[in-house]
């Protein structure tokens, strides 16, 4: 086991490298760079001398493979991941600074997800083809339907004026940019149910519908009936059996989790002016800020693969069937 | 209804050497499109220690029979009449039918005093608990004993199905063990708390045939050293020659003919009973002769003909008769019956079920 996670990780090396290549490349095959989208949206016409001189001070004159070089190498050796051109900040400190309440929401609606879909699965296929199961199925296909950012304009809308609560961001306000304090954690939760919510719909209403058609497979095999004839009650039977092994699935989703956690509901974050990565990410697209934006790409890319490892090192470890070697 | 079956010297109870005494059971399926009746009135009996053996083709309502019994019947199979008279280790008769499927006395039923094995092997396990888990369970669920004893237990009685190095075996996942195997892990479930009666749905099935030969060998030497009753389904009539003490033929879900072994080999009455004699292939016959199959196929569930439900495919086919009139069980004799109007052609009117058993 531990040899296998050794080797996996000594294959991720090669993998990064490439994706890092191509991560890249992809960002600079738009024609133009930061600085020209730069004067594309400046209002008075910028001397070229000073363009020039900006261009030779980023190192955007020369050719790719040179600043591909000077981006890797830093990363490798410093742990410098450049700078951001829009920010004017070091892309490292950008990152962490959005980190911390990305993680925070994607756990949290990660938890929300599993604590409402996988109970509501169950009841749907249990009582399949009943008035229980039609309603949570109904309410599922409308929550696939509608997309987040409609979802979270219309809470937000319902917040606002029924309840009078200050929408957008995770804090009131006066705590924005207060130090941490109890106060502070507490207008955090007060506002961050309903991102949670919001991110989680979707989520929820695919999860609903994936743990019931698993569950459905494996109610009607004959292990069930075959721990039903020797006696088991009906609530520890479907406890022990079917869901245990409907479960597996799930867990293999939990791979997607993790690149989710930096680029999942970019425009749902910006609608809710949340001050997580995904945002960050968009913006640095769009503004060609190549370092920002490679750096970013980079750790999807890691967390991805990371993903994979640990739900895979899951799936042995609780379904038997799978040896890892 | 009180069970028919008494002697003078024990009135209140049934036969005491009767341990399952099924009388005109039906169960029926409601699906969108109309009502299957899977079981439509199935009469079998089987005495302590004995092996019945219910026979007929796929789709007669054999393995629907087998559940009913026990009340795992699937969705949307319900029990619509009929009685399921068990004699319970304490002396006690009680009617299965009258249970609640998912009630606490069924559950004590099942696994304790009736225990059941499946067709195949291979699902019949959960592919990802150990088989020791599975046997513990049964043990835990019926038998007053601690999670060592269970285990203890558990050992003895893979050692006691033929499974070699039991006690490292109680570990292994089903997806580890050979078809014969997890056939035998499912037998050592199904006997871990001495039931008074095993259903075995087609056990054999879907082995190979030396496994076949093994599973069976095996089962007959557990009944000889229990004193357990065995219900065997089965469509091999090769098999049925070789276990079974009494036969029950069953033609959807109906019971054609029954009887003990040699009435329904030598002596058979029912022409359904007869071409599926001849249908057996004879290493003996002269060449170039081909087998007899019966004509026809099962009529659809929502086909169901008139009268006796075989006249279709029935060589000896009486017009007006057998299209019209449903044939009563007759009895031939005190073990061996049948249901058909050539043998009760006599009485005109069809005398009542009641009079007849």
């Amino acid at each position: 086991m531990l040899w296998y996670i050794v080797r996996r990780i000594v294959y991720l090396i090669p993998t990064l490298l490439i994706v890092s290549i191509i991560a890249f490349v992809v960002i600079q095959l738009p024609p133009g760079d930061f600085l020209a989208s730069l004067i594309s949206k400046a209002e008075e016409t910028v001397d070229q001398a000073q363009v020039d001189a900006l261009r030779e001070r980023y190192g955007l004159d020369e050719p790719i493979y040179v600043q591909y070089w000077k981006w890797i190498s830093g990363i490798v050796t410093k742990g410098d991941f450049g700078r951001s051109f829009e920010w004017d900040k070091d892309v490292s400190d950008l990152i962490w600074e959005r980190l911390g309440l990305t993680v925070v929401i994607s756990l949290l609606t990660l938890a929300f997800i599993w604590i409402v879909a996988i109970p509501i699965g169950i009841y749907s296929a249990v009582k399949k083809y009943t008035i229980g199961d039609y309603v949570v199925t109904v309410i599922g296909f409308i929550g696939l339907a509608i997309p987040n950012f409609l979802l979270a304009l219309v809470l937000m809308y319902i917040a606002f004026r029924y309840f009078g609560q200050s929408v957008g961001g995770l804090f009131s306000p006066e705590y924005i940019v207060a130090d941490w304090s109890i106060d502070r954690v507490l207008d955090l939760l007060s506002h961050i149910w309903l991102p949670v919510v919001i991110l989680g719909t979707a989520g929820t209403a695919a999860l609903i519908r994936v743990m019931r058609a698993n569950l459905l497979d494996e109610l009607s095999k004959l292990y069930v009936d075959a721990a039903r004839a020797r006696g088991l009650s009906e609530l520890k039977l479907l406890f022990k059996y079917p869901v245990r092994v409907a479960l597996n699935p799930l867990v293999s989703a939990v791979a997607w989790v993790f690149p989710a956690l930096v680029s999942g509901s970019a425009i749902t974050s910006i609608v809710l002016n949340l001050q997580t990565t995904g945002p960050l990410l968009y913006r640095s697209l769009q503004s060609q800020d190549m370092y920002l934006a490679g750096s970013l790409i980079l750790l999807v890319s890691v967390l991805t693969i990371i993903g994979t490892l640990v739900s895979d090192i899951l799936l042995a470890w609780i379904d038997p069937r799978i040896q890892l070697q | 209804m009180q069970p028919t079956h008494t002697r003078l010297d024990d009135p209140a109870k049934t036969d005491s050497q009767t341990l399952l005494d099924v009388k005109d059971l039906k169960t029926h399926f409601f699906t969108d499109e109309g009502v299957v009746k899977a079981v439509d009135g199935v009469n079998l009996s089987l005495k302590r220690g004995e092996t019945l053996c219910v026979v007929g083709e796929s789709g007669c309502g054999k393995s629907v029979t087998a559940r009913s019994i026990l009340r795992i019947v699937p969705n949307p199979g319900q029990i619509v009449s009929g009685e399921i008279n068990f004699q319970q280790r304490d002396g006690e008769a009680i009617d299965l039918a009258r249970m609640n499927p998912k009630g606490r006395e069924i559950r004590k039923i099942r696994g304790g005093e009736i225990s059941m094995i499946f067709q195949e092997p291979m699902s019949s396990l959960s592919p990802v608990h150990t088989i020791g888990s599975q046997i513990m369970e049964a043990i835990l669920l019926h038998l007053p004993v601690s999670r060592q004893e269970a285990r203890k237990r558990a050992v003895s009685m893979l050692d006691l199905v033929g499974i070699p190095r039991p006690s490292e075996q109680l570990d292994a996942y089903s997806f580890e063990l050979s078809g014969g195997m997890r056939q035998r892990a499912m037998i050592a479930i199904a006997l871990a708390c001495e039931p008074q009666l095993l259903i075995a749905d087609e056990p054999t099935t879907a082995l190979d045939v030396t496994t076949q030969a093994n599973i069976l060998d095996l089962i007959r030497d557990l009944q000889q050293d229990s004193g357990m009753a065995v219900l065997f389904i089965t469509h091999d009539l090769g098999v049925v020659a070789e276990i079974a003490d009494e036969v029950v033929v069953m033609y959807l879900g109906r019971d054609v003919e029954s009887g003990d072994v040699d009435a329904i080999f030598h002596d058979a009455k029912h022409p359904y009973t007869r071409a599926l004699l001849q249908s057996i292939p004879r290493y003996d016959s002269r060449e170039n002769r081909r087998l007899y199959s019966i004509k026809g196929t099962v009529p659809h569930p929502f086909a169901r003909p008139h009268g006796c439900p075989f006249h279709p495919r029935c060589d000896d086919f009486i017009a007006e008769r057998c299209n019209s009139i449903d044939p009563p069980r007759h009895k031939l004799s005190q073990s061996h019956s049948v249901r058909c109007l050539l043998y009760s052609a006599a009485d005109e009117a069809p005398p009542k079920e009641d009079a007849l058993s």
